[in-house]
């Protein structure tokens, strides 16, 4: 009894406990015979790594508008309130700056296996009781992680519990809000295939989150699942701008998958994302490439501010203005495009798996592209700007 | 022993007849412990055989249970009258003639029938008389309530305020299309003439809109009930106005308006929170095209002034756009849907910077809105019970079972019933409502 007063002592009855973890072992056997792509070594110091995270950033295109979409909350109440142009300002900043924590990515991480560390063997005390005894120190402010939550077997060995007790006794103690002690229903196979047939993705991954730690094996099949999903039914406008498209991102580039992502970044126009993610390929899979390329897209295509995209454009006498907002690009964004093709281009040569789809889809946006930048020109000559 | 009573009264009767009293003697009175020849003193009480309803004839009588005199129904006697609520059972019965068919000889049978002297007699019964009665009855007709649909039905019964009456009738080619009316008041009015005296009108007041924010109102008087609801609907619908809705479904801001005595305080409520008001209100809403609206009357109820001050407070709202003009600031929009992201519904031409704003200025939009006033929220005290003793007793029991309900909902989602540690060890002390129909067997 070395933590003090705080310390408790949990005597599950033993059937209860054993009908609990029979049921959540159950379920979880059952999920991991789907298959699902395994990270063979720790992903947790790619990801975080600062250059990865700045592509996987970008590529997420933040949209103030989705961020703070809709949702069902009790009170749908509407406030109003008279602001100057400054304070507005400084709103929509707060708001820009919030933005960025609530898409903040979950991180992927390796994950955590049982180790078996025991304190003592005290054969002395077989058969005291029919039951294990917990004990949790409770102590206030200590971290979930490091708190110190032992059991004694029945056969006498105090050891250190194991992670599925650590979370069932951290969650009764220190609840985890919206956090279930059991697996929710709806991360069984049969439930969890209904969400991902009515294209739920968000709401899955969201859950999946709060449910369960980035180190979890369910967490992991779970969320690739889900990447899986979306892989096939070719649905990545519904995680973009939300924090679970860098890590879709990450997982496709580390397993070598990116075709389809690519092939709808092509098509969407988004083409300096396709480069970002050739460039997260060759990065995660320790391909060189030449890394001036990321500081040329930088010069010429501005990242566009979040608060600038909320503001409404002032009407300004600047004819490049007025010509980029009637073809939706400038000058810098037709070189940075030819760049970004090339790189591309190279990417698709070597080492793409659907090269033929995503060769077709690459002269579709150059032709496009090529009118575009016709028109661009004609009207740059008709206004008489050089 | 009852032969002897019966002897006993006929003998006192006679010997009173001339006094006018009648005798009862009580069978109760009469103790088997006593002497049968003891004398036995009557219990006697006097009777008047005059009554209402001996000297009235039957047709007086009846007229006064079902009509009303003139002087009654001016004082609101006899609201139910002339709906038919009375039969008259009489009608169709003879004397003589009832449910067991008897010759009376002299009532319904002459006396002598020839040469032979008729006697009482019982014929076999007429089974088709009651019948025939029961036609009769039922032909004479019956109180019928006035069925109206559920869905037509006014603010109270079968009266006519907040009932439909449909739209205007067109004015040459033009159609009022999409518009509906509805009934707010109807009620009799008198005014005096010289020649004529009191006269009586009906005077209606009715409300007709299309739903999208035109709409109109108008009081009429008019000698028939019909003409009234007419006259009032035609003039409602040359009398539009017209009022912004805000997104659609709301007022764009909170008012007050007052009409005389009248004081009303509208708030702006977000989608899917209903109508709550007056039903005045609430019929002007529904029929403006308002989904979502609270509003507040203090002061007179007085239906007509509730109506105009309701319609001047619409009127004098001001848009988002105007507001921002006035004050030169933007009106921006926090949701809490939204997770409280600003959205810009209104800028300016000109917007001023913080130091041109006055520090005595109103910047609070609401109370700018509803004029520099700030509506009073009584302070909502804990209800009565929470001081009594048994509510402390009460929530004592609670703290025991607090959290049952979701425990039971969870063994429902885990485990199909409601079990405990104990279930497997003795499956017979479970819940049996919840288990299958072989483990009850």
């Amino acid at each position: 009894m070395s933590f003090g007063s705080n310390l408790r002592m949990f005597a599950n009855k033993a059937s209860l406990c054993c009908n609990v973890n029979k049921v959540t072992l159950e379920l979880f056997s059952r999920c991991s015979t789907v298959a699902f792509l395994q990270y063979d070594k720790d992903p947790g110091p790619s990801f975080s790594n600062p250059d990865v995270q700045k592509l996987l950033k970008s590529m997420t295109r933040v949209q103030l508008e989705k961020v703070y979409k809709k949702r069902s909350v009790s009170d749908n109440t509407v406030e109003y309130k008279f602001m100057t142009s400054e304070q507005l300002e400084k709103q929509f900043r707060k708001a820009a700056e919030r933005a960025e924590k609530l898409i903040q990515m979950p991180p992927i991480v390796k994950v955590k296996e049982d180790s078996q560390k025991v304190i003592s063997r005290d054969p002395a005390l077989t058969n005291f009781s029919n039951t294990k005894f917990v004990i949790a120190d409770i102590t206030y402010g200590v971290n979930s992680s490091d708190r110190k939550i032992l059991v004694r077997q029945t056969d006498g060995t105090l050891e250190y519990a194991p992670l599925s007790i650590r979370k069932r006794i951290n969650q009764i103690y220190f609840p985890h809000p919206g956090r279930k002690i059991r697996l929710p229903r709806m991360f069984e196979p049969e439930h969890l295939n209904r969400c991902l047939a009515n294209f739920q993705y968000e709401f899955i991954l969201d859950r999946a989150c709060v449910q369960f730690d980035p180190y979890e094996k369910e967490y992991h099949e779970i969320t690739t699942k889900v990447y899986n999903h979306i892989n096939e039914s070719k649905r990545f406008d519904d995680l973009r701008s939300t924090r679970h498209f860098g890590p879709m991102a990450f997982y496709f580039a580390w397993h070598q998958i990116i075709d389809d992502l690519l092939y709808d970044m092509i098509k969407q126009d988004y083409l300096k994302n396709g480069a970002e993610l050739v460039a997260l390929y060759y990065q995660l899979n320790g391909i060189d490439y030449d890394k001036s390329i990321h500081e040329k897209l930088e010069t010429l295509v501005q990242p566009q501010s979040t608060i600038q995209s909320v503001l409404k454009p002032k009407a300004s006498d600047d004819m490049h203005e007025e010509i980029k907002n009637a073809i939706g690009k400038s000058a810098e964004d037709f070189t940075a495009d030819d760049i970004s093709f090339e790189f591309i281009e190279t990417f698709v040569k070597t080492k793409a798996l659907k090269k033929v789809q995503l060769e077709l889809a690459l002269q579709a946006l150059r032709e496009t592209n090529d009118e575009k930048k016709k028109l661009y020109h004609g009207l740059k000559k008709a206004h008489g700007i050089s | 022993m009852a032969g002897r009573l019966l002897c006993n009264t006929n003998l006192l009767a006679k010997a009173l007849q001339n006094l006018r009293i009648g005798s009862h003697i009580t069978q109760n009175a009469v103790n088997s412990s006593r002497l049968l020849l003891e004398n036995q003193l009557p219990c006697i009480s006097a009777t008047r055989h005059t009554s209402f309803f001996n000297k009235l004839p039957a047709t007086d009588l009846w007229k006064g249970v079902t009509s009303v005199s003139n002087a009654g129904k001016k004082r609101g006697r006899g609201k139910g009258v002339g709906k038919k609520m009375s039969k008259d059972l009489n009608r169709g019965q003879v004397i003589g003639v009832g449910k067991s068919n008897i010759l009376w000889p002299g009532l319904n049978a002459p006396i002598i029938r020839g040469r032979e002297l008729v006697h009482q007699q019982k014929l076999p019964e007429d089974s088709e008389r009651q019948q025939k009665l029961i036609k009769l009855r039922d032909s004479m007709g019956n109180f019928r309530v006035l069925k109206i649909n559920p869905i037509d039905r006014g603010w109270s019964g079968s009266k006519m305020p907040g009932r439909s009456i449909g739209a205007p009738d067109p004015v040459g080619d033009e159609v009022f299309e999409g518009f509906d009316t509805r009934v707010l008041e109807l009620k009799t009015v008198f005014i005096m003439k010289g020649n004529l005296g009191r006269r009586r009108r009906f005077s209606c007041l009715s409300v007709t809109g299309n739903g999208k924010g035109l709409a109109g109102f108008a009081l009429v008087k008019s000698p028939e009930v019909r003409g009234a609801l007419r006259k009032s609907k035609n003039r409602a619908g040359q009398k539009l106005m017209h009022i912004e809705l805000c997104d659609g479904h709301t007022i764009f801001h909170d008012f007050y308006t007052q009409f005389g005595k009248t004081k009303i305080f509208v708030s702006k409520k977000p989608k899917g929170h209903g109508l709550v008001c007056h039903r005045a209100i609430m019929t002007i809403c529904k029929v403006v095209g308002i989904k979502d609206l609270h509003a507040k009357i203090e002061g007179s109820t007085n239906l007509q002034h509730i109506v105009k001050a309701f319609f001047l407070g619409l009127l004098q709202q001001k848009t988002h756009k105007q507001l921002a003009e006035e004050k030169s600031l933007h009106v921006v929009e926090f949701r809490k849907e939204n997770d409280n992201f600003p959205t810009i519904v209104a800028s300016p031409t000109q917007c001023r910077k913080q130091d041109e704003i006055r520090s005595d200025e109103v910047m609070d939009f609401t109370q700018y809105v509803l004029g520099n006033r700030i509506v009073l929220k009584r302070k909502k005290f804990p209800p009565f019970y929470t001081k009594h003793r048994s509510y402390e007793i009460y929530l004592k029991k609670q703290e025991r079972i607090r959290n049952n309900d979701k425990v039971r909902l969870d063994m429902m989602v885990n485990y199909g019933e409601v079990r405990s540690f104990l279930t497997d060890k003795y499956p017979e002390c479970s819940e049996t409502k919840n288990k299958p129909a072989e483990a009850q067997e």
